[in-house]
């Protein structure tokens, strides 16, 4: 079974022919070969997979490939600009906000997610933007402090 | 049958959906935010030949005030019932479940309507909703139901909704400044948790000092949510202070049934509960 969806990722539109039931994760990673989102709980509980949905954080593991129709779909890979890292990436890299590094692209859409939203986030609104995003190395302290910087920046 | 052999058909109105949910109905699941079902598939505990997405039928999607009631399409995710200023005004309490369930991203995909679909005793949304007395309408292509939520849930994930239907919204009369109400969950963490226990309250028609109209509603503690009907006997029309919030909370836990899972024990719950009822009577009637 296989149909042919259509949807605009990182800025292009795109048309795959895939099984329609799959997920939008399983498409973007295994036909796409875009593997910023990537899958650990495919549960909806981690994180990891997640990418902008028309404007919004969603699990790429939790959405069918056939839901993102239409839709405008951004993974990591779509947040630089022309080679320029989006302030989230940079101040990510200026706060050694990383260790393995398993969780960060999708910690690092969240977070830009957030900053598109509202660019005057609280502590707390930083707090509650990541806390569906599981980091089992870094302990947050660095992610918080470099999601402060990059609101700052961007404001600048 | 393997999930590349599934069959997915996204009607765009209501009236499209009806017609292919009344043409498939024998071997056709709904999905709507995907986030329960996705899961259930790729575990193979649902097994079906084709999928209703129904993401894109923009007429279950919304959420209304009319002469005091509150009317919410199927289709509305959490974030939209969490930014909803009809939902702040007059069903704060699914507000605040709606804020403790799953994390962001599930907020923006999870939706109302499948939250009930779903059926899950441990669903947030329910207990409120209980509370609120709230009623579900259902629609196939030839009828439209309205079902008090107590009689739509009829047993451990099972509904009253038949395989031509669909949800199309739920409403409930709105609270208002004279009415309380709390919602409390205690999960393992603070998000992406699974309820050990919640407990939703609602305290209408006061009147001195006591209320005439008291509902109180358990989740995750029997095989539906359940009401608690001892301890709501217990304040009606009583003088509401510690002492009689604390005995009123004990009787709670003759109406739950719970089981032992891998959040907690039976015995736990049934401790744990009487203790989450008087904290949300007490943040409901004498503030935190």
């Amino acid at each position: 079974m296989e149909h042919e969806i259509s949807f605009k990722l990182n800025g292009e539109p795109i048309t795959v022919k895939c099984p329609p039931a799959y997920t939008l994760l399983e498409v973007l990673r295994d036909q796409l070969h875009v593997t910023g989102p990537k899958e650990d709980c495919a549960k909806g509980e981690c994180g990891a997979c997640t990418v902008i949905m028309n404007g919004q954080p969603v699990c790429s593991c939790l959405v069918l490939v056939s839901q993102a129709e239409n839709s405008d779909v951004i993974t990591s890979e779509g947040l630089a600009k022309d080679g320029r890292l989006n302030a989230v990436q940079k101040a990510f890299i200026n706060h050694g906000a990383v260790q393995c590094g398993h969780c960060i692209p999708g910690m690092i859409v969240s977070a830009s997610a957030l900053l598109m939203q509202n660019p005057r986030p609280t502590k707390a609104d930083i707090k509650n933007a990541l806390s569906g995003n599981l980091c089992r190395c870094t302990g947050y302290t660095k992610i918080i402090a470099a999601v402060e910087e990059a609101a700052k920046t961007r404001r600048a | 049958m393997m999930r590349s052999e599934i069959d997915v058909l996204s009607p765009r109105t209501l009236e499209e959906a009806l017609t292919l949910l009344q043409q498939h109905q024998n071997d056709i699941r709904i999905i709507a935010g995907g986030s329960d079902i996705i899961i259930q598939l790729r575990d193979g505990v649902v097994k079906t030949e084709k999928l209703l997405n129904i993401l894109a039928v923009k007429d279950l999607r919304f959420i209304k005030e009319k002469e005091g009631r509150i009317h919410i399409g199927a289709l509305s995710t959490y974030t939209e019932i969490i930014k909803s200023q009809h939902v702040k005004r007059h069903g704060w309490i699914l507000l605040e479940a709606a804020k403790q369930i799953g994390a962001i991203q599930l907020q923006n995909s999870a939706t109302i309507g499948g939250n009930l679909g779903n059926a899950s005793p441990a669903a947030d949304s329910l207990p409120p909703l209980y509370a609120l007395e709230a009623t579900i309408v259902t629609r196939n292509q030839s009828d439209r139901r309205e079902i008090p939520i107590e009689r739509f849930f009829t047993g451990y994930r099972k509904t009253a909704l038949k395989s031509d239907e669909l949800i199309e919204e739920i409403y409930f009369d709105g609270l208002t400044r004279n009415d309380a109400g709390a919602y409390l969950k205690l999960g393992l963490r603070k998000a992406n948790a699974i309820s050990i226990v919640d407990v939703a309250v609602i305290l209408r028609g006061k009147h001195r000092g006591s209320y005439s109209d008291v509902r109180v509603a358990l989740g995750a503690v029997a095989p539906t949510i359940v009401r608690a009907h001892s301890c709501e006997q217990a304040l009606i029309g009583k003088r509401l202070t510690e002492k009689s919030l604390q005995e009123a909370a004990q009787l709670a836990s003759q109406d739950a049934s719970p089981i032992t899972d891998i959040r907690g024990s039976a015995e736990y719950r049934r401790k744990v509960l009487s203790s989450l009822v008087y904290q949300a009577l007490h943040k409901a009637v004498l503030g935190n």
